[in-house]
């Protein structure tokens, strides 16, 4: 402020001040090295996601002088809660970043810790950790890094006599087998769909950005969205899966649409394996057999290592936690990215940032997990990209995106113009206003 | 109490006494005010003078606050985005505000009598404001749908071969927008226009009836101007409430498809609470906030001059 | 909306001045029976279009999980799963949500209608300089979209520790400019001359309040007193941001619980929706006649 303004901006700033001050808690219970500690730490719906207590109970089983406490927030207004925490002092000592788009505004907003001493003890071992790597600092270790497979229903295959995936297919091969499937199980009198294909953004988006080289979001060119998007219209106006719009007026669940046997392949995060296993014993799905395979590869260059997408959820410490904390809070972080918290995720049918050999095999222990060569090939080897790559300008752009990803896919505007006019917006909007 | 002569003794005390009354007056009027404004003031409006401030801020909500003077003003002329959900709010506001006002005056009329089963019906306009919002972006998602949904099978038995797709479609999805907001709001609204319908004198009816005036004749001359403050509130709060739409396009379109039903409340949430900008939010709110006062003040005018 | 036929008798509130509560039915015989039988006829289609998102809630609380998004739709669930509305109570803190969300909603309805009314009596009828400027300050107030403030907010209850306490949300529901502005309308239509007789009898400004206008404004009160009491019920994002802990929830909060990260409980959410309208509709049903019973102005203004 370099000139007098009138008084109500003065007041406005006194007010202003009084509320943005966010003061640091102050009387934590000073905690002396080596006693009993108690960390809180931010967890959602604690009832059905049960990762966050058997990470406690593991690394308190080994750490009985560490007590983790839970403070619980909303699934789906997490980072809302967070943020305003946040803001006001009083988050918890440990968070997770639930997806990478908001992981640069914590560290940004230097609301997270250096962990780089935990991520340098933890080794190349962990899936994702150099996504949270700005400036040569680590801030954040993932301890689950999710990737997108190939759910395929067995029975709905033989039914329509078609050959299962054997390996990784590439989009052709996948394309061929939908329009087999479709003409098949047209034949068996079926009534299911070859695919569902979810109207998230990244359903058609995400593997765009894995898979194709030099793609970039920063670029603000998008051209290379274009074969997949022409794909996906193709597939839904030969009927082989729901269109986008019959999908959200009538709020289709893909849970329910592969679990009750409406379509024969999906495209999805490995996070269903354990939804659909808990469906199926709960009843809400039906019991049939199925599988998961790599996504759909551009050639087979790729078929060795398949190139997939997915964001790692991480775990940070508070910029603001009791000094005396801070050990305890980095020895539980390097718990959690490691083998010790990897092995405990795996038995409860979650994929972990760690997949060594008794990661696996716990993971494949989990009653209901199928335990197919394809199953095991695609859970321990794939090149997982970020979804999110981290990037301040990349919550702004993934908004431009969404939008063209619902007027493409209701037909309301051609694949290239959309994508043309995404780029101008993204240039003109986000890329060269800073 | 109030003792004090109204008019005043004659002579040399006659001033200071009127001045005394009015200060007293004026004092009571600000009591009556005060513990409202304790509240409000602290509450609401504390923080409501900080977000003019932060307007004129880059605030990401971590740390400090830099003053940037009009920038966050001048970008704002530039964005397409902004306009886009500028003109898609006055799209909305401009058939929201006279549809929602007629239905529910409208619904008003008819349901301010004694007639058996009144209170169902009076209930049931009402259950659109009181059913869970996601049930009813769910249901008239259903509703809507273009090739199965009901609306679209009546519009088809009268020979409408190319039915819209209403949610589905970018040029359709404003208007089903705008039917489900009207659908929504009108019960809310009639509650407050039979509240204000209690206030036309009967008499004044009977009265203009003997006079030889027509139903509408009494409508016009009688109900009309009798409900006018009522009429001014429900107008005022239909055009803040217009212009602020927010959950209902949320939980239905989300914005979509495309950018068709993006309204500048929604622009708000995403620039602030998804992308934490919130010194760009704040300013969209101001031009928000100014809008809508612009068009208050307006109708003050004009209904005090309609008063005069 | 309105048929024609019908329109003759809208403009004309069927109160005789003297008898507010006249028994019901009795002049009817002045509407003829064909147009009748045509006005219910046209009310009850139009019933069924408004209540039939509400039907959809019910029937979809009465499926399975996997059976509430289905194409083609059913509106009617081949078997019907009435232990929904037995497992709710059983697998969730209904009970809790439930009680929270009726001390809320009664504190603050209670609250705001004194305050409101009060503050409107200032505004509509006292004089003080700077009258006119604080109300339009109100409106303004009204024209801000909460989610861009609401941080600053949070962070100054936080400061004063208000945060995670159920005070929060009744300090911040109590005080608002809406119900401050829909009495004071009110109140305008309340003739001066009234006040005025009232004062040179000897009645405080107070006294006018007490004895003339509250008990004038009933009808007002009564919509003020239940849109605030929906309003609070069915608040969703300020119980988000200010009621963490789980004893603390309401039933809109309580009800999000069954969204979790990978799936949903979407038929007991519609189950706990269509409970959590009861109340409000039997709330409304008894109220609504309260809406309609204004003692007539006029009578009192000779």
């Amino acid at each position: 402020m370099r000139h007098r303004h009138p008084k109500w901006t003065a007041i406005a700033a006194a007010v202003t001040a009084l509320t943005l001050t966010a003061t640091a808690c102050g009387a934590d219970e000073p905690a002396d090295s080596g006693g009993p500690v108690t960390l809180t730490m931010s967890a959602w719906s604690m009832k059905t996601t049960p990762e966050f207590a058997k990470l406690a109970e593991a690394f308190q089983a080994q750490n009985p002088d560490v007590k983790i406490e839970f403070k619980e927030y909303d699934a789906a207004n997490y980072d809302t809660q967070l943020t305003a925490d946040l803001a006001a002092g009083s988050a918890p000592d440990l968070y997770v970043l639930k997806n990478l788009k908001n992981f640069i505004t914590y560290q940004a907003g230097e609301q997270l810790l250096d962990v780089s001493d935990v991520a340098s003890g933890l080794g190349d071992g962990v899936n994702g950790l150099g996504n949270y790597k700005v400036d040569g600092v680590t801030y954040a270790v993932p301890y689950r890094q999710d990737s997108w497979y190939l759910y395929y229903n067995k029975d709905l295959f033989a039914a329509a006599g078609v050959t299962p995936p054997s390996e990784a297919w590439t989009w052709a091969e996948y394309e061929k087998a939908v329009a087999d499937l479709a003409a098949g199980l047209k034949t068996a009198g079926s009534q299911a769909k070859a695919a569902y294909q979810h109207t998230w953004q990244s359903t058609v988006q995400g593997l765009a950005l894995a898979q194709t080289p030099g793609a970039d979001l920063d670029s603000g060119d998008y051209g290379y969205l274009a074969p997949y998007y022409e794909r996906a219209l193709k597939q839904q106006q030969a009927g082989a899966q729901v269109d986008y719009g019959t999908a959200t007026t009538n709020t289709l669940q893909y849970q329910a649409q592969f679990g009750t046997q409406q379509a024969a392949t999906m495209l999805m995060g490995s996070w269903y394996v354990a939804t659909l296993i808990a469906q199926q014993k709960k009843g809400d799905a039906q019991p049939f057999q199925w599988g998961f395979a790599p996504a759909p590869q551009r050639d087979a260059s790729s078929k060795d290592k398949p190139v997939t997408f997915g964001d790692p959820t991480g775990l940070g410490i508070n910029a603001a936690i009791d000094e005396g904390k801070a050990a305890a809070a980095k020895k539980f972080l390097t718990f959690v990215a490691g083998e010790g918290g990897a092995t405990a995720l795996a038995s409860i049918g979650i994929t972990p940032a760690t997949l060594t050999e008794p990661v696996t095999k716990a993971y494949f222990g989990v009653e209901g997990i199928p335990g197919d060569e394809l199953s095991r090939f695609s859970f321990t080897t794939h090149d997982t990209r970020a979804e999110n790559p981290v990037s301040p300008h990349t919550a702004a752009l993934q908004n431009i995106l969404q939008e063209t990803h619902s007027a493409i896919m209701s037909g309301s505007t051609p694949v290239n113009e959309a994508l043309a006019k995404a780029g101008e917006r993204a240039r003109n909007e986000v890329l060269e206003s800073k | 109490m109030s003792t004090t002569t109204v008019g005043g003794p004659p002579g040399t005390g006659a001033d200071r006494a009127k001045r005394w009354y009015r200060a007293r007056r004026s004092l009571q009027g600000v009591s009556f005010v005060l513990p409202n404004f304790l509240g409000f003031g602290l509450l609401t409006l504390g923080p409501v003078v900080a977000l003019f401030y932060v307007s004129f801020t880059n605030w990401n909500v971590f740390g400090k606050a830099k003053w940037i003077g009009l920038d966050n003003f001048t970008r704002l002329l530039g964005d397409s985005s902004f306009h886009r959900a500028l003109l898609n709010t006055l799209y909305y506001s401009a058939f929201h505000i006279p549809l929602t006002l007629a239905v529910s005056l409208g619904l008003a009329l008819l349901l301010n009598r004694k007639l058996r089963g009144v209170a169902f019906f009076r209930t049931a306009a009402f259950f659109p404001y009181i059913t869970s919002i996601v049930a009813i972006a769910i249901a008239w998602n259903l509703l809507f749908s273009r090739d199965a949904g009901p609306i679209n099978q009546v519009l088809g038995l009268f020979g409408v071969d190319d039915p819209p797709g209403w949610t589905a479609s970018s040029d359709w999805a404003m208007p089903a927008v705008i039917i489900v907001g009207v659908w929504r709001e009108m019960g809310y609204y009639m509650l407050l226009f039979l509240a204000g319908l209690q206030t036309v004198p009967p008499e004044l009816h009977e009265a203009a009836r003997i006079d030889g005036a027509n139903a509408w004749q009494r409508f016009r001359n009688v109900t009309l101007p009798c409900l006018r403050p009522t009429t001014f509130f429900v107008t005022v709060m239909l055009t803040i409430g217009s212009f602020k739409v927010f959950d209902l396009i949320l939980v239905m379109t989300n914005g979509g498809p495309g950018q068709s039903t993006l309204v500048l409340s929604q622009y708000i949430y995403q620039k602030g609470l998804v992308e934490n900008r919130f010194g760009y939010a704040s300013a969209i709110s101001v031009v928000l906030f100014a809008l809508c006062m612009a068009v208050t003040v307006v109708q003050f005018a004009v209904n005090r001059r309609r008063n005069a | 909306m309105a048929a024609p036929h019908t329109l003759p008798d809208l403009a004309t509130p069927d109160l005789p001045p003297t008898a507010p509560d006249a028994p019901p039915g009795r002049r009817g015989g002045r509407l003829p029976a064909f147009g009748r039988v045509l006005g219910y006829a046209v009310l009850a289609v139009a019933a069924a279009g408004l209540l039939l998102p509400f039907f959809w809630m019910i029937s979809s609380s009465l499926k399975t999980n996997s059976g509430v998004f289905s194409i083609p739709v059913t509106w009617l669930p081949d078997s019907p799963q009435w232990g929904n509305y037995a497992e709710i109570w059983r697998i969730s803190d209904m009970l809790t949500w439930l009680k929270n969300t009726v001390f809320l909603s009664v504190v603050v309805t209670l609250l705001q209608l004194f305050t409101g009314s009060f503050a409107a009596y200032g505004f509509a009828k006292a004089r003080f300089p700077g009258r006119n400027l604080l109300f339009l300050v109100y409106i303004g107030t009204i024209a801000v979209p909460w989610q861009a403030y609401m941080i600053p907010q949070f962070i100054m209850m936080s400061e004063v520790g208000l945060t995670n306490t159920p005070w929060s949300i009744i300090a911040l529901q109590a005080f608002s400019a809406f119900g401050v502005f829909l009495m004071r309308q009110y109140y305008l239509t309340i003739p001066d001359e009234l006040c005025e007789a009232a004062r040179v009898d000897g009645l405080s400004e107070y006294g006018i309040y007490f004895r003339i206008m509250l008990p004038l404004s009933v009808p007002a009160l009564a919509s003020l007193a239940l849109l605030t009491f929906v309003t609070t019920w069915n608040d969703y994002l300020g119980p988000l941001i200010y009621l963490r802990d789980p004893d603390l929830w309401t039933i809109q909060l309580g009800l999000k619980s069954f969204v979790s990260e990978y799936n949903a409980e979407h038929a007991l959410i519609m189950t706990g929706s269509v409970l959590s309208v009861v109340p409000i509709a039997v709330v409304f049903l008894l109220g609504q006649k309260y809406f309609v019973q204004g003692i007539a102005t006029s009578g009192l203004k000779g």
